[in-house]
């Protein structure tokens, strides 16, 4: 199965995500979830990043918080609502909130 | 007549929930609440802002521009506009690795009030000498 995984808040998800099984996984970080995408806590940036290589965040919510693409972690592509629908429509079959 | 002293510690991470914003607009609001007091007394309000609640204080934050919602940087411009007094915990910054230059403040409307980035001690003697301690 294409799971797409929406992430909405800056906390610790990592062993939900260990059990998730897919074909092919993405992480959509919206809201809060950005966070992951742009700091490095303690130097180190979120171990979500390294769980696959399909990662988008949402322009419009880090925009929202004040930050740039210039933030964003080089790994993460910066999409659109637009885009987002399309990733929901064409790419993932199964979604989940996280 | 001795003044009322409050802390107000904000530890969410903004917008998404309500928390954060009603921090800043209980803590703004001590102006009303002085009306409610004996003759020469005072609200003395601090606002703190630890672990992810420093996420609150990014400068440019676009929340009219895509949502329609006051900003968050808004209620915090305005709370040093007030003068209310915004401590910011050093040690979280620096764990989430935000620059100082990434802050709000609110010199273009005019405030003397500056965000002070201090150390969490300061903090934790801000909690123990208020007479009253909020977290949000």
């Amino acid at each position: 199965m294409n799971l797409g995984v929406f992430i909405n808040d800056y906390k610790s998800t990592v062993e939900t995500v260990d059990r998730l099984k897919a074909d092919k996984l993405g992480f959509i970080f919206v809201q809060n979830g950005v966070f992951h995408t742009t700091l490095k806590e303690h130097g180190k940036s979120s171990p979500l990043l390294d769980k696959t290589t399909n990662l988008y965040v949402l322009a419009e919510d880090i925009a929202t918080r004040g930050l740039t693409e210039a933030d964003v972690d080089k790994r993460v592509k910066v999409v659109t609502y637009s885009d987002v629908v399309d990733l929901i429509f064409n790419d993932y079959e199964k979604l989940a909130w996280l | 007549m001795s003044n009322v002293t409050c802390a107000f510690i904000i530890q969410r991470p903004p917008y998404k929930s309500e928390t954060s914003t009603l921090g800043f607009t209980h803590a703004i609001s001590w102006q009303v609440v002085e009306m409610l007091l004996d003759e020469g007394q005072n609200v003395v309000p601090t606002v703190c802002f630890v672990g992810e609640g420093v996420l609150n204080l990014y400068t440019n934050q676009k929340a009219m521009e895509n949502y329609g919602v006051t900003s968050i940087e808004s209620h915090g411009k305005n709370s040093l506009l007030v003068d209310l007094d915004m401590l910011v915990c050093k040690e979280d910054l620096e764990r989430f690795g935000i620059p100082e230059d990434r802050l709000l403040d609110a010199e273009d409307m005019g405030a003397d009030k500056k965000l002070q980035i201090v150390p969490y001690a300061e903090i934790q003697k801000a909690m123990e000498s208020c007479k009253h301690l909020l977290f949000f």
